[in-house]
């Protein structure tokens, strides 16, 4: 197994990952208005990116699409009570569908995390006894919370240098 | 959203590449001008198909290691929707309302939160339950991470992984 290469973003690099979480300009050239904005050239700004991704850090600058409009019309969470030993055997067969977009182990009673989308309740219902009746988990072992409402959904992340860091005081 | 906007779609989900003229370099796999492409994604836009246009971040490669989802019960009898104010919260990424399961799940409403560490979070989510005057919450710290791909996506990983 490789070892990752440590890399330790700087103040800029940091700045530059702040103004990717915000919607991109939509003009010819994007990278070059965000350049501006920091203070630094194009070309920095691009060698910077490139550094990010190889690092991992930035995963790719992409649409965030909206669910209703591409037909995906019910969701849930659930939770499975799963015994130690088979946790990396059901957590492949959960996240063999496409289905499922998470699948996080959690500490908790309920370990398995994950969540289903699908056109409608029906489909979510059928992935899930799938899912139930394949890894042999009791339905009394499950939990299963269907999304009444998306709230909110904005994944972004404040990056601050160590010495700078606070924990924000409750809404703005 | 005809063909065109789809196959756009499939080519943008990859992302966009990191040159001086990103959406002309896209459109020359569409047959699209770069205007032509900004165009179309900006219809998208108006339409609520693309609901933003953001880097994708893996922040625990930067020290954010920390990720909770809080399940929170409202409490109380004031009518007060616990929902509105979580999602006041700047660090609060998701906010969801959820079915609960009388008697076995009483919890309806959850919260994500990611911090540098697990005292970081607890902060956090411990002054939210103060000022929303509810104790009645569970944290659950993830440990491990087997699937996170976009949750809608055209392509089989929406660029995720």
């Amino acid at each position: 197994m490789n070892t990752p290469t440590l890399f330790i973003p700087d103040q800029i690099d940091l700045a530059i990952l702040n103004a990717l979480q915000n919607d991109l300009p939509l003009v010819t050239r994007p990278w070059n208005v965000i350049a501006d904005r920091l203070g630094i050239t194009e070309t920095e700004i691009l060698c910077r990116m490139k550094m990010l991704e190889g690092a991992g850090i930035i995963r790719g600058i992409s649409p965030v699409l909206e669910s209703r409009h591409l037909g995906l019309h019910a969701a849930t969470l659930v939770a499975f009570h799963v015994p130690e030993v088979r946790i990396d055997e059901i957590a492949l067969v959960i996240s063999s569908y496409p289905e499922v977009s998470h699948n996080f182990l959690r500490d908790h009673y309920y370990s398995l995390w994950f969540t289903i989308a699908a056109r409608d309740e029906e489909g979510v219902q059928r992935v899930l006894d799938e899912i139930l009746q394949r890894t042999g988990i009791p339905a009394t072992d499950a939990l299963d919370l269907p999304t009444v409402k998306k709230i909110k959904i904005d994944v972004r992340f404040s990056f601050v240098p160590a010495q700078f860091m606070e924990i924000t005081n409750g809404p703005d | 959203m005809d063909q065109t906007d789809v196959h756009l779609l499939m080519e943008l989900e990859r992302g966009l590449l990191f040159v001086p003229a990103p959406f002309e370099e896209l459109g020359k796999k569409l047959d699209l001008t770069g205007d032509e492409v900004i165009e179309r994604i900006r219809h998208l836009k108006e339409t609520g198909i693309i609901r933003k246009f953001r880097a994708r971040i893996d922040q625990r490669k930067i020290g954010i290691t920390a990720n909770a989802l809080v399940a929170w019960k409202q409490t109380g009898n004031c009518n007060d929707d616990i929902g509105k104010l979580l999602a006041l919260y700047p660090f609060v990424t998701h906010c969801y309302k959820r079915r609960p399961i009388p008697g076995r799940w009483e919890y309806t409403h959850y919260t994500v939160h990611h911090g540098y560490d697990r005292n970081q979070v607890l902060e956090e989510i411990s002054k939210v339950a103060e000022q929303i005057k509810t104790q009645d919450y569970l944290v659950l710290f993830s440990t491990r991470e087997f699937k996170r791909v976009p949750n809608v996506r055209i392509g089989e990983n929406g660029g995720g992984s």
